[in-house]
Parts: C-alpha cells; sequence; structure tokens
C-alpha cells in the first residue's frame, strides 16, 4: 500500500508541475482532462478503490479525495491567473491612443464679414424682411439729394465721399437702396439692404476706405418708434444671443426726423452701434410716397463693426488684409 | 465744443445736476458729452453739438436752454444795463454800405468811445480760459465772451484807423490782398466775402479781421460789428483759404439774424465794463429782410402714432415751452410759433423730435409693429451667392475681401483718391488676389483663396467670382470649377482655347496656351487657367451674374439601375499632341447609352512607350436600366469602342 501513498504524492507534485507550465486555458484543461478527467490519474485512483479491503480503503480513500480536492483549487487558481494573463495580453492588444491629433480635414473659411452678414439676413428675414441690393457706383441725387442732403449743405460735409471721374460716386451709405426700392415698391415693405460703402477717410484700427453697412427699412400706416425699438431689440438679442440693453439717444441725420443713435451696453459700457429715425417727409416724397399716408423707420449699422465686436477683433483692416492667419480663423 | 459747468450754472438760480450727472442727461436729451474735466474751481464739458443745432447751441446760451428743458427749470438771461451817451450817437461815426445784400443778411455796428484797451480782468481771462480760448486784450476778449456766450461772433475795428470811417461789404476784387490778425497773407478773389473801408479790405466777412483796423493799446474809439453772413459763401471762402475759425464755424452753420442786434448790446455793455468808455446811441442796422417766427401746426394724433407713446397735451407744452417755442391759442392741432433762432424748426416731425427727445426716448415702450404677414422675396443673387461661396468653402478655399480700388490703371479713375495706392477702381479681382497670393506665400506653401465681388468698367459694375490657387494644377482647378457647375446645376459647360485678340493679347493676364475659355452654350462665362509669368498660379475669373443666371435648383432623381455594372480598363497609346477629349468623343459615340461612364485615370509620357507618344488609361462602366448586360453583350460593344478608335491610324489600342 506504501506503493499508492507514494504514487499519490508523485502525482500529487507530477500534477502540480505540469500545471504551471500551461500557457493558456486550453492547455491546462488538457492537463486537468489528465488527472481528474473521467479517465484521470487521480480518478482512476479513487475508482480502485473498490477493490481494496475495507480499512485501506478508508484511509487512501480519504488521503485521494484529498488530493482530488486539493488539485481542484489549485487547477481553478491557475485557471483564474491564465484568464487574467490573457486579458492582459488581448488588451495590449488592442492599446489604442486616443490622443493622436485627427487628420486636418482641408475644409476652406468663410470671410467674418460674411458671416456676420448672413447672421443679420437671418435675423430679419425672419421678421419678414426682404433682402435688397444696390449699385456702389451711385449718382449724387440718390445718395444725397434724395435723402434730403441737398447741395452745399453743410451735412454732406458728414460723408467723406469718393467722386468719380464718369461722374458717378462711391455711395457714402446704403441709404440710397431706401430711395432706389421706395420707387419701384409700395408699402407696406420691410427691406434691409446689406452692402459695401465707401468713405474718403485716413485709415486706421477703426476706419476703413470702404467698409460694410446693413440698412434697414419699415414703412407702414402707423409705424412708430415703439415698433423700432422692439424689432431693433430682438435684433440684437438675437444677434448676440443674449439679452442685450439698448438706448436711443438724439441725433441728428437729414433723413430721418427724429433721429437717433442706437447705444448697446457691452459690459458696463455704452457703445454706439447705429444710426436710426423714423424717414423725414422729403424723403418719402422723394421717393415717390405721400408722407401723410406713409411713416416708417431706418436705420443703418456697420457690419464690420458687429464683426469686432463678435469677433473682438480689434482693428478692421484685418478684414481687407486678405491675410489667411487671420481668416483661417473663421 | 468746450461748455464751462460754471458759466451754465450762471443762468440758474438752482443748482445743476453735478456735472458728470449733468454730462449724462444732456447726452440723453441733447447731444452726446464726451469728457468731463475738472479745470479748477470749474469744469468743462465737451459737448458734441449736433450740427443742424450750430445756430443756437454752439452758446452757453443755447446749452442752458437744452438743461432748462431737460430738468424743467427757469433759465435767465441776466443783462445789466447799459450806460448809454445819447449825446453821441453811432450813425454820425461811422457808415455802414452792404453792397453785396444777398450774402449779408444783417451788419449791424455800435460806437464805443474813449475806451482804455488794456489786459482783461481775471473772470473774462478765466472763462475764455476754460472754454479754450486766449486772452488778447479786454475789447477783444469781451466780444469773443460775448460770442461764446451768445453764439454771434463779434469784431471790433479801431474806428481811426478805418478811412473815411466808412464800412462797406462787398466780394473782393480779384488780386486783393489781405494780412489777417496773425499776420498771414491772403490773395482773395471775387467769390471771397470781405468787409473793407473805401481803400481796402479790412476783414474776411466772418472769418477773421485783418491787421490795418487792429485793436491795440493805441486804440480810443472801436467800431463794434456784429453781422449775418451767408453761411455757403463763409463755407466756401473757408475752405478755399483752409481758415478755420471759431467765427467761421458759427457763420458756415447759419445764425439767427435777428441775434446780431441781442449780441452787439450785450458786447457794448461788456466792454464799457471792461475798458470803460462811452456807448454811443443807437445802431447802425443793415437789415434788409427782417426774419420772422414761423408758425407750424402740431397734431396730437400724429405725435402719438409717430413715436408709439401718447403724451398729454399739458405736457407738450411744457416742453416746448421750456424750449422757447409758443403756444399759440388753445385749440387743437396745437399751433406753435417757432422762434427764429431754431433755423432747424420747419415741420410738425422737427417738432415731434423735440417732445419725443426732451420727454425721453426711453419712456417709449416697445411694441412689435402689426403687419400683413407678407413672407419676405427670396434675393436669388444673395441665395446663390451663399450656396457658391459654401461650394468653395467645402473644397478648401478661403474667401478674401480685397479693396473695391487699386493702383493700376482700370477704366474707372477717382477723382480724389484717398493716395496713389487707390487711385482707379479695380476693373478685375485678379490684381489684388495676386498680391494676396504673394504676401501669403511668405506663410503658405499652399495657397486656395477666393473672392466674390464688384468689378467697374465705364459706367457700369458687375459681380466677378474669381480665385487662386498655388501648390496645386490646372487639372485640380478644372476638377474644382466642374464641380461647382454640377452643383449649380449648369450643364453644357465646354472648355474652349483661349484666344486672345491680337489687340487683347499684351494686356492679357492669362497663360496663351495653358488656359481655357469656360462657356456654355455661346455663352462666354469667364477663364481658367494659369496667369501669365505666374507659373506657380492657377486662376479662375467667372462673370457671376452670368453664372447666377445660368443656375437651376431643378433637379431629378434617376433611378438607380437594379442591375449590375460590368468595370472594363482600356489604355490607347496616341501621339503625344492629341486632346483627351478628341478620343473621348471617339469612345462615347461608339459605347452608346450602355457605355455609362468613361472615367480617365492615367496619363503617361515618356519611358518605355516611345517618343512622341502618350499613353491614356480609362476606366469603362458598363451598365443597362432595364437588365442584366451579358458578358457577349459587354465584349461587343467594348470591341466596337476599340474598332472605332483604332480606325485613327495613329492610335493604338493596348491590350
Amino acid at each position: 500500500m506504501a506503493k499508492t501513498k507514494i504514487s499519490l504524492k508523485l502525482l500529487k507534485n507530477k500534477a502540480q508541475k505540469e500545471m504551471l507550465q500551461a500557457k493558456d486555458l486550453k492547455d491546462l484543461d488538457i492537463v486537468f482532462k489528465k488527472y481528474l478527467g473521467d479517465e484521470g490519474e487521480v480518478t482512476l485512483v479513487l475508482r480502485s478503490l473498490k477493490k481494496l479491503p475495507k480499512t485501506k480503503k478508508a484511509k487512501i480513500g480519504k488521503e485521494a479525495n484529498e488530493l482530488k480536492n486539493f488539485l481542484k483549487i489549485k487547477f481553478a487558481e491557475a485557471a483564474a491567473a491564465l484568464k487574467e494573463k490573457a486579458q492582459k495580453e488581448a488588451e495590449l492588444k488592442e492599446w489604442f491612443d486616443i490622443t493622436v491629433p485627427g487628420e486636418k480635414v482641408a475644409f476652406g473659411h468663410l470671410h467674418p464679414l460674411t458671416l456676420v452678414q448672413r447672421k443679420c439676413e437671418e435675423i430679419f428675414q425672419f421678421m419678414g424682411f426682404s433682402i435688397i441690393e444696390g449699385p456702389e457706383m451711385e449718382e449724387e441725387w440718390y445718395n444725397f439729394d434724395a435723402l434730403n442732403i441737398p447741395k452745399n449743405h453743410p451735412a454732406r460735409d458728414l460723408w467723406d465721399t469718393f467722386y468719380l471721374k464718369n461722374g458717378l460716386l462711391l455711395r457714402t451709405h446704403t441709404s440710397p437702396v431706401q430711395i432706389r426700392y421706395m420707387e419701384k415698391n409700395q408699402p407696406p415693405l420691410r427691406i434691409i439692404a446689406p452692402g459695401r460703402v465707401f468713405r474718403h477717410e485716413a485709415t486706421d484700427s477703426s476706419h476703413e476706405v470702404n467698409f460694410y453697412q446693413v440698412e434697414g427699412l419699415m414703412i407702414g400706416r402707423d409705424i412708430s418708434v415703439a415698433n423700432f425699438k422692439a424689432i431693433i431689440q430682438e435684433f440684437f438679442r438675437r444677434f448676440f444671443s443674449k439679452d442685450v440693453e439698448i438706448r436711443l439717444r438724439p441725433s441728428y441725420f437729414p433723413f430721418v426726423e427724429p433721429g437717433f443713435e442706437i447705444d448697446i451696453k457691452w459690459g458696463d459700457q455704452w457703445m454706439e452701434i447705429m444710426g436710426a429715425g423714423m424717414v423725414h417727409p422729403n424723403v418719402l416724397k422723394n421717393a415717390g410716397l405721400n408722407p401723410s399716408d406713409w411713416q416708417g423707420f431706418a436705420f443703418g449699422m456697420g457690419l464690420d463693426r458687429l464683426a469686432m465686436i463678435k469677433y473682438k477683433v480689434d482693428d478692421v483692416r484685418l478684414f481687407y488684409s486678405g491675410d489667411l492667419r487671420f481668416l483661417n480663423q473663421f | 465744443m468746450i461748455f464751462s459747468y460754471n458759466w451754465l450754472q450762471s443762468f440758474f438760480t438752482r443748482k445743476l445736476p453735478k456735472p458728470e450727472k449733468l454730462a449724462e442727461l444732456l447726452t440723453m436729451h441733447s447731444f452726446e458729452v464726451g469728457e468731463v474735466k475738472k479745470a479748477g474751481s470749474d469744469w468743462t464739458l465737451d459737448i458734441d453739438v449736433l450740427p443742424n443745432r450750430a445756430g443756437d447751441c454752439f452758446s452757453h446760451f443755447g446749452i442752458a436752454r437744452e438743461i432748462a428743458a431737460i430738468i424743467n427749470s427757469k433759465f435767465e438771461i441776466r443783462n445789466s444795463k447799459q450806460i448809454i451817451n445819447s449825446k453821441l450817437q453811432t450813425k454820425d461815426f461811422v457808415s455802414v454800405d452792404v453792397r453785396a445784400k444777398q450774402a449779408c443778411l444783417r451788419y449791424t455796428a455800435k460806437v464805443i468811445t474813449d475806451v482804455k484797451v488794456g489786459p482783461s480782468p481775471k473772470w473774462l481771462k478765466d472763462k475764455l480760459e476754460v472754454c479754450g480760448l486766449n486772452s488778447i486784450n479786454n475789447v477783444v476778449d469781451a466780444a469773443n465772451y460775448v460770442m461764446l456766450e451768445t453764439g454771434q461772433p463779434m469784431h471790433a475795428f479801431d474806428l481811426e484807423k478805418l478811412e473815411d470811417q466808412k464800412i462797406i461789404v462787398r466780394f473782393a476784387k480779384e488780386d486783393e490782398k489781405i494780412t489777417t490778425l496773425d499776420n498771414q497773407v491772403f490773395n482773395l478773389n471775387p467769390a471771397i466775402l470781405v468787409i473793407a473801408d473805401v481803400k481796402k479790405p479790412v476783414a474776411i466777412a466772418g472769418i477773421k479781421g485783418g491787421t490795418s483796423p487792429e485793436i491795440s493799446e493805441a486804440t480810443k474809439t472801436i467800431v463794434l460789428e456784429s453781422a449775418n453772413f451767408d453761411p455757403t459763401i463763409t463755407r466756401r471762402a473757408s475752405k478755399e483759404l483752409n481758415l478755420k475759425t471759431d467765427a467761421s464755424l458759427r457763420f458756415e452753420h447759419g445764425i439767427d439774424p435777428n441775434l446780431s442786434e441781442i449780441a452787439i448790446d450785450r458786447a457794448a455793455e461788456i466792454i464799457s465794463r471792461v475798458a470803460g468808455g462811452q456807448i454811443a446811441s443807437g445802431l447802425v442796422d443793415f437789415y434788409s429782410k427782417k426774419v420772422l417766427p414761423k408758425r407750424i401746426k402740431l397734431d396730437l394724433d400724429y405725435l402719438k402714432s409717430l413715436l408709439g407713446i401718447e403724451i398729454s397735451a399739458a405736457e407738450v407744452k411744457v416742453i416746448l415751452n421750456s424750449l422757447g417755442f409758443k403756444i399759440i391759442g388753445v385749440r387743437l392741432p396745437l399751433l406753435v410759433e417757432i422762434p427764429t433762432f431754431r433755423l432747424d424748426i420747419s415741420l410738425q416731425e422737427d417738432l415731434i423730435e423735440e417732445v419725443g427727445r426732451i420727454y425721453g426716448y426711453d419712456k417709449i415702450p416697445v411694441v412689435f409693429p402689426l403687419a400683413s404677414l407678407i413672407p419676405p422675396v427670396r434675393n436669388d443673387n444673395l441665395f446663390w451667392t451663399s450656396i457658391v461661396k459654401d461650394i468653395f468653402r467645402g473644397v478648401g478655399f478661403t474667401e478674401i475681401y480685397n479693396y473695391s480700388f487699386q493702383k493700376e490703371a482700370g477704366e474707372v479713375e477717382v477723382e480724389n483718391p484717398q493716395s496713389l495706392e487707390y487711385r482707379y477702381l479695380r476693373p478685375s479681382l485678379i490684381p489684388n488676389l495676386l498680391k494676396n497670393v504673394e504676401k501669403n506665400s511668405v506663410n503658405f506653401k499652399k495657397i486656395k483663396i477666393f473672392e466674390l465681388g464688384k468689378v467697374f468698367e465705364d459706367k457700369t459694375e458687375k459681380r466677378m467670382l474669381t480665385g487662386m490657387l498655388v501648390g496645386e494644377d490646372f487639372y485640380r482647378l478644372k476638377g474644382v470649377i466642374d464641380s461647382l457647375f454640377n452643383k449649380l446645376g449648369i450643364v453644357k459647360v465646354w472648355y474652349d482655347d483661349y484666344q486672345a485678340s491680337p489687340e487683347d493679347s499684351p494686356k492679357s493676364l492669362w497663360h496663351h496656351k495653358k488656359s481655357a475659355e469656360i462657356k456654355v452654350r455661346d455663352i462666354e462665362l469667364g477663364f481658367l487657367g494659369e496667369l501669365k509669368d505666374k507659373p506657380n498660379i492657377v486662376a479662375f475669373d467667372l462673370d457671376f451674374d452670368k453664372l447666377t443666371a445660368l443656375a437651376s435648383e431643378e433637379h431629378e432623381y434617376r433611378q438607380i439601375s437594379k442591375y449590375p455594372a460590368t468595370i472594363r480598363d482600356l489604355a490607347v497609346l496616341v501621339p503625344a499632341l492629341t486632346r483627351v477629349e478628341e478620343v473621348l468623343n471617339v469612345i462615347e459615340t461608339a459605347g452608346g447609352s450602355i457605355l455609362k461612364d468613361v472615367d480617365l485615370f492615367d496619363i503617361y509620357e515618356g519611358e518605355g512607350i516611345g517618343d512622341g507618344k502618350k499613353n491614356l488609361a480609362f476606366h469603362f462602366v458598363y451598365q443597362a436600366e432595364d437588365r442584366t448586360l451579358t458578358s457577349i453583350e459587354v465584349y461587343k460593344i467594348h470591341q466596337k469602342i476599340i474598332e472605332a478608335l483604332e480606325e485613327n491610324p495613329e492610335w493604338e489600342v493596348r491590350r
């Protein structure tokens, strides 16, 4: 019987050794079957007990059962270790760095003034305004006279004008579009007119020889200052995506009466942003409308200025620099 | 313009709001106030008087009147009494002859004898200094003081230095000269109005006095001038002589002629106070057409409709009265008498502005207009502008806005250019874009830019769509342009050889071989290709208005064939000077409708195929709408194409 005892001890050592040599779960399974499977060596020992006398049976049986349980635990441990190892390896294989920068897409860039103009157009279109354009080379009549700015009037000095040798001038504001539109269209009407305008000025960080304006005009039977306040407050709210405080203060433009300047509150500062007023009866007359039938408001604002505020640009000249280091940021 | 806080205060018995607060009130109701600064025991307010209000508000009186209306308080002009010597008559000392009656609406003169010219008292010096004027002597200072107070410019002459004691208001003669008080010599001409004695001009009317009858320590008798000169004539002279003064600034904006007399009396009083002397009685007064106050009807319903707020008749009256307007009678609509100093008021709307601003625009409610639900009209130009810009952004172009001006000659020249760089209006977007390329190539190897803007020719302007590419070739750009047409729904686009007419060719910007004219049917849309002498730049230049006229949103879906496509490759060896289009034409004609698509995927010239040859490699896609093509069908049509190609003895299909 000593032989069986020895063989159990040998079996234990052998099984443990082979267990450790197993490289993966599949190997381990083979080893498991070899010892604890249906035809496994330990199983066979246990099966052979039947043939032994009672006393021996009890003693060896106990030892063999202990070995079986011991090996089971060890196998389970080995399996767990191998599983963990396999998982680690798999993870290593799948390791992936999401912090590598994305591949550059060759997308282009729209000019900031295009973006701002689009935004204005969108907001006013929501409020029922049509978008109208006019020529950049303009006649004196439309740029000045029709807007109640007669020749030799000191008010003309407010607009430093480029005159052309072909007898025309470069429009100094988008207001001529008001006249051109009213000549051809009957009120009630609601338009905005975005476009390029020109001033004969020395350039600096806030002045350019050409820049952009948006003109607005709303004419009806009883359009009032109160209506203007509502439309323009809504515009700024949508443009800056937040409530913006506005104020009207008296100003003078020959083509409106009353006339005002619009300031918006930006931080704790009031910032001048737009000229506006109720369309002057002479302007309505010059455009062929009867001022006793129609009234309304008009306004004009600088798109460059809006873009400067929106994008925190401190020099208007950057817009016309063609510098891709600037333009590629939009 | 600079105003003194203490001076403004002097018109009120009640204490004015603090300078900062006063500035804010004026900004909200009258004029924007810039800097508020402490000046000794006084404060200065830099008030940006609106140009239409210069007539009454380039003066402390005017601003005080505004303040009185805003704070609803009384303001008083306190005149101390003039002590007039009734034995002396102004008209015995001096005569006035206004010859240029259109240019001089009014001329008043007054004489003060036995003055002692000397330094001004401190109070006078201080007031002038606060407002930015230098002290000269007590007589001149007093005249300037009254100008700052009333807005009426004045001038004082030494009577004894006036030849024949005669004042003539006339236009200057050709070649007349004058030396002004600051010793500048000006050449005059008949467009310039002067004050003269019998011999020579003694002052440029409304602008500056001359040296000859200057007030000096020796002056005993002075003639004060308080006149009203035509704004336009003053403005032109001031521009022509490049001479701007406190007087010219006021005259060129227009002044109430009735102010002349008020101001001259006030000046005489102050001169006699600071320089002694006897004020002669009476006034030499040339006033051809007295200006009387106008009356305007004010309909309160219209006021309500225009402002969008109801303001009671009582409130309207208080506001108008405080600004110096008079309400005549009690009936509605209100009949309002406009004081002559309010040169800016001529319509009912002007009065509504007065009421509105003093009442406060901030009190007007925010009310959305009631309007018919008329949807806005689509602007086709802007619609396509937006689409085209998005297409270019999509394929990696950056949008540029350049100046409308250029240095290089164009058809439209600026009369008064800001600088030589901006002498012409751009006839093309190309020159300025070339400058962009040049500037950016310092920082960028690859450049893709475009601009959509107006160009100018004679009296017309049109939109151009122009772009440039650096670091890519002709075909890459042609692909971009093809996609553009595709996206705009423009079909039948073809590229014609660039043919500059003999007179055009030297001026042309394009490489004579590596550029093409882009056409749709017979419409010339623009050009594409390499620029002359710029081998690394390819460009396109399209007439945007023609482009949008052709563009179409119409787009029809085509059934996706349920049947499989068969792809075959084919290579043709052709002489190097053969155009791909010729080969394609043969292929497409032979292929018929079953040949769904042909794609040139390689052009090879060089080793292994012989000199003067090139190899064109194509993918063919065969597909039918109604059946699966059999391999025999595909074979037959493919053979047909090969045979058609080989009909040309110089072409060899490589199998």
